[in-house]
Order: C-alpha cells, then sequence, then structure tokens
C-alpha cells in the first residue's frame, strides 16, 4: 500500500522529475526505484544487475564499444552502456579489457549484456511507475 | 565453474530479476520465479540434448 502512495505521488510531480528519476536509474542500476520509495526492490535489482556485471567481467566477457562502420558492435556497446556509471568506470578508470581466450568470454559477454539491457529495462520501468502507468 | 553451473547462476539472476520486475504480489513472485527458473534450466537441457545427435567441430583423425 505505501508503494502505491509513494509511486502515485511520484508520477504527479510532473515530467521533469520523472525524467530525472529514469536518469537516476540508468546512472545507478535501482537508484530510480530506491528515490521512487521503492526501496526492496531497488535492492534486490541493483543486486542483480551489479552481480551479472561483475560475474560478466571476471569472466573476462567483452565490453562492447559503440565502433563506426560496425552497426552490430554499435549495439551491443549501447546495451553494455546501459549499466550506467559501472561501464564507464570499467572502461576508463580500471582500463577493463576482455579475456578473449579464456574460458569464460563467451558467457561473461552474456552476463555483461544481460546486465545492461536488464537496467535498460529498470529506466522503461521507472519511466512508468513515475507517469502512473504501474505501481 | 562448469558450463552448466555458469548457466544455472544466469537463470538464477534473470529469473529474480523479472520476478520482481513483473510481479508486486510475493505468491505471484515467488510462482513466476520458478516458472521461469525451471523453464530456462530444462529448455537449455533439452536443447542440449536435441543438439547431442549433431557434430560439432571436425571428425577426428583416423589413427
Amino acid at each position: 500500500m505505501a508503494a502505491r502512495s509513494e509511486s502515485r505521488a511520484a508520477s504527479t510531480q510532473g515530467v521533469g522529475t520523472t525524467y530525472f528519476v529514469a536518469l537516476l536509474a540508468w546512472l545507478l542500476p535501482g537508484a530510480g526505484h530506491f528515490y521512487l520509495g521503492l526501496r526492496w526492490r531497488a535492492a534486490v535489482f541493483f543486486s542483480v544487475v551489479f552481480a551479472s556485471l561483475t560475474i560478466g567481467c571476471l569472466l573476462g566477457g567483452e565490453l562492447y564499444e559503440p565502433a563506426r562502420g560496425q552497426p552490430l558492435t554499435s549495439l551491443a556497446g549501447f546495451a553494455c552502456m546501459g549499466s550506467g556509471v559501472a561501464y564507464f568506470v570499467l572502461q576508463h578508470v580500471f582500463d577493463y579489457s576482455a579475456d578473449v581466450e579464456g574460458f569464460g568470454f563467451e558467457y561473461g559477454k552474456a552476463f555483461i549484456l544481460t546486465a545492461g539491457l536488464m537496467n535498460i529495462l529498470l529506466v522503461l520501468d521507472v519511466l512508468d511507475i513515475g507517469r502512473g502507468d504501474k505501481e | 565453474m562448469s558450463h552448466l553451473g555458469l548457466m544455472t547462476v544466469y537463470a538464477l539472476l534473470t529469473s529474480v530479476f523479472f520476478a520482481f520486475l513483473w510481479r508486486r504480489d510475493r505468491k505471484e513472485q515467488i510462482k513466476l520465479f520458478a516458472q521461469l527458473f525451471v523453464g530456462l534450466l530444462a529448455g537449455a537441457i533439452a536443447v542440449g540434448w536435441l543438439m547431442y545427435p549433431f557434430p560439432s567441430g571436425p571428425p577426428a583423425p583416423i589413427p
């Protein structure tokens, strides 16, 4: 019940707030849901997305970057970017690189791509909740 | 970790995610989680067995 009234309150705050919350959701998995007062759900989403990304990196999976002239690689790059700040931290702070010949390379790719795509779904979920289409 | 282990972890994460994303009631979340988890694992094992008759890679050299 509290979640319903909180999500309704969020939906009356205006379009600007809704898109701000969606940006939060993209930057940090679960942050959008946390801002909307859905704390337990936020914790679960953060844990799942973070776990998927971590496992993918530990397996040495590919962290794609958009590449000119390579549409499929670019698509994968945008999917990986769905993870938010973590993507840029891995790329530019930790200088992450894939272990192409490693045993877990293919699985790692799947985990990393899934983490990004899951977070994109979370952004869409937050937009729906913010607009009052969902609770 | 083996392929089966990794596949199980992937199925677990995906099932938890979608159970929480698509359902609000606790019982319905658990039910959807179970359906997705079992479906993913059983489906993957079934597809693996379906592919079993077909060889992967070049044939072994004749000794």
